[in-house]
């Protein structure tokens, strides 16, 4: 093994809690969440429950084929999106991640030991950015995919014992196995998209003395503020609104799943319908049609050049 | 054999308080020095220049190697402990021998757990569930088993008691230590250090006051029990330091003939405590 498997080893054993244990958790939250209510739906239990306007005790006499073949038809689309909040959750560890990074090693003082062997700055701080936006993803992305499938089938066995068996259109469409898959071909966006989020972090991360979370948020929201204020103040017509969401918004907001979509959306207007229920394969496709924007490569540009930063900072940064 | 490090005109300025004053020196190899100084005089951001931890100004050479901008191949020759107990908490004993043993080319892996199973350490254990006598231990293990040319100690031994210090020491030097390797170490425990030395150099406010080997020490300086009738004739020679014991006077010559001094009362060679303490004088003042 090399010396950038090893650091990235060394970043698992470090933060197995936040990038294995916690997307474990809940999605086993998540499924005791979902068998419950199957449960409670099966047994009869909640009489007002609906689905599709359907009322669930009398599910096997009214519903129709066309709507069985709907139903597994919306299911097959969405089931990857049940395991949503392990994204959200993702989202968070990565951000927190990243912010300590490169901090908590000068405040306990173990970066001196770190640097005491032959491992450089770059391959140090490299190995991070991989951690946040490569390993962490898909750590997330394998529990998650087992856990829609779970999901999934939990709904299919409970609307069997319902008396609708929906086995057939489920598992005979293609789209119940392609789903994990696009899902991972969402990671490259995820990654590109998050860079300016995870520059911004490992940099502060590097830099601050003390206090990284309010340097991270207080910087680009006082700077927000800042020209907010000098707009109305001067009357300088400014697009403040432009500066939150292409400055503020990308230095703290990139990790959120799916973010990049407001921007895919307005790239991607024209070629069809894409909003609502789209099928997944077309998320996927607005997702790629980011690459032909300019504003992802110049966040990811400057993401590139505050890591750069950040390698900077900490091959320099005197403890004292 | 060319010199490990060598210095000229190091000089580094946090501000404008110069904690490293324009020093000069030469290690060679196989040397064991202790760089020795009170609170602030320049031995740990001298230590850091050398590790390339600080920019500086001047010129250093370490293992041929300009510390700025070769430090990532400097780091495979040069190890260092850079203070007690700073192990990452969460880090395990297997988990650390791993992870050295990956990224570490010179590193013996063997050597390692055959120190570590000399002492109470579980391969299970957390640096978090250490006291600080057996993070040291692990640190130890891990520096001892590098083959490093150079092996930097500041503070190595700072809060443990003397049971872990002694054995510090011990294992350092006859299990690491030979004609190969070069050490340097600072410490306030001067007395603990003071056998192990072949080098010695005292720092003060930033400028090497004394550099020496321990053998031109010992013929350098003398400390004398002077009796009270002699006291007169023994300041003459401009003692560099006095102190009363049982109403005797010890005085410590620099550069005196032993012979001179002989006449004077009983001679013998000062320890580097006394030799510190008389060097210092008046650096707090």
């Amino acid at each position: 093994m090399n010396t950038f498997t090893w650091l990235l080893k060394r970043e698992f054993w470090e933060h197995k809690g936040g990038f294995f244990w916690t997307p474990l958790v809940v999605g086993a939250i998540m499924l005791a969440f979902i068998a419950v209510s199957l449960l409670i739906a099966v047994l009869g239990l909640g009489d007002g429950m609906q689905i599709n306007g359907v009322a669930v005790s009398s599910m096997a006499n009214q519903v129709t084929a066309e709507q069985k073949t709907a139903f597994a038809l919306t299911l097959v689309a969405g089931y990857a999106g049940f395991s949503a909040p392990i994204f959200i959750a993702l989202c968070f560890c990565v951000f927190f991640f990243c912010l300590g990074a490169l901090f908590d090693e000068r405040k306990d003082r173990s970066v001196l030991f770190w640097k005491s062997l032959p491992v450089s700055d770059h391959a140090t701080v490299l190995s991070k950015v991989m951690m946040a936006l490569g390993v962490a993803p898909v750590i997330a992305l394998a529990v998650a995919t087992i856990t829609s499938t779970i999901t999934l089938m939990l709904i299919c066995i409970a609307a069997a014992t319902l008396g609708v068996n929906m086995f057939g259109e489920v598992l005979g469409n293609t789209a119940t196995y392609l789903a994990p898959f696009q899902f991972a071909a969402l990671l490259p966006i995820f990654a590109l998209w998050a860079l300016p989020t995870v520059g911004w972090l490992l940099m502060v991360s590097a830099w601050a003395r003390t206090k990284p979370l309010l340097w991270a948020i207080g910087a680009p929201v006082m700077a927000g503020i800042l020209v907010a204020w000098a707009n109305r103040m001067f009357r300088f017509d400014w697009n403040v609104g432009w500066f939150w969401k292409n400055v503020v918004g990308r230095l703290l907001g990139s990790l959120v799943p799916g973010s990049w979509l407001t921007e895919g959306a307005r790239i991607a207007h024209g070629t069809g319908d894409l909003g609502g229920y789209g099928a997944f394969s077309d998320l996927l496709a607005q997702s790629w049609q980011l690459l032909a924007g300019v504003n992802v490569w110049l966040g990811a540009a400057a993401g590139i050049a505050m890591i750069y930063a950040a390698i900077r900072l900490r091959r320099w940064r005197d403890e004292g | 054999m060319s010199a490990i490090i060598s210095a000229k005109g190091l000089t580094k300025r946090y501000g404008n308080i110069l904690a490293v004053d324009n020093i000069s020196f030469e290690v060679p190899a196989g040397r064991i020095v202790g760089l020795i100084g009170p609170n602030g005089s320049g031995k740990t951001t001298a230590l850091k220049a050398i590790l390339g931890l600080t920019p500086f100004e001047g010129e250093l050479n370490v293992l041929g190697l300009d510390p700025r901008t070769h430090r990532d191949q400097l780091m495979q020759q040069v190890c260092f402990i850079a203070d007690v107990a700073i192990l990452p908490r969460w880090l395990r004993v297997c988990d650390a021998v791993d992870f050295v043993a990956g990224v570490h080319p010179k590193f013996d892996r063997a050597k390692a757990q055959r120190y570590l199973a000399s002492t109470k350490l579980k391969p299970a254990m957390r640096v978090k569930e250490m006291s600080k006598g057996m993070v040291v231990q692990l640190h130890l293990a891990l520096v001892m088993a590098i083959d490093a040319k150079l092996l930097v100690l500041d503070e190595p031994t700072l809060g443990l008691d003397i049971l872990y210090r002694k054995q510090f020491y011990q294992h350092l030097l006859e299990e690491y230590f030979d004609q190969n390797k070069t050490i340097i170490v600072t410490t306030h425990q001067v007395e603990e250090i003071e056998h192990i030395l072949t080098d010695l150099m005292f720092i003060r406010e930033g400028k090497i006051v004394l550099s020496s080997t321990m053998d031109d020490v010992g013929m350098r300086f003398a400390e004398v029990m002077v009796p009270a009738e002699n006291a007169d004739a023994a300041r003459a020679l401009k003692p560099l330091d006095e102190r009363q014991v049982f109403g005797k006077a010890i005085m410590l010559f620099d550069g005196v003939p032993r012979e001179k001094l002989a006449a004077l009362g009983e001679v013998r060679t000062p320890g580097i405590a006394d030799l510190f303490v008389a060097t210092m004088k008046g650096t707090y003042a």
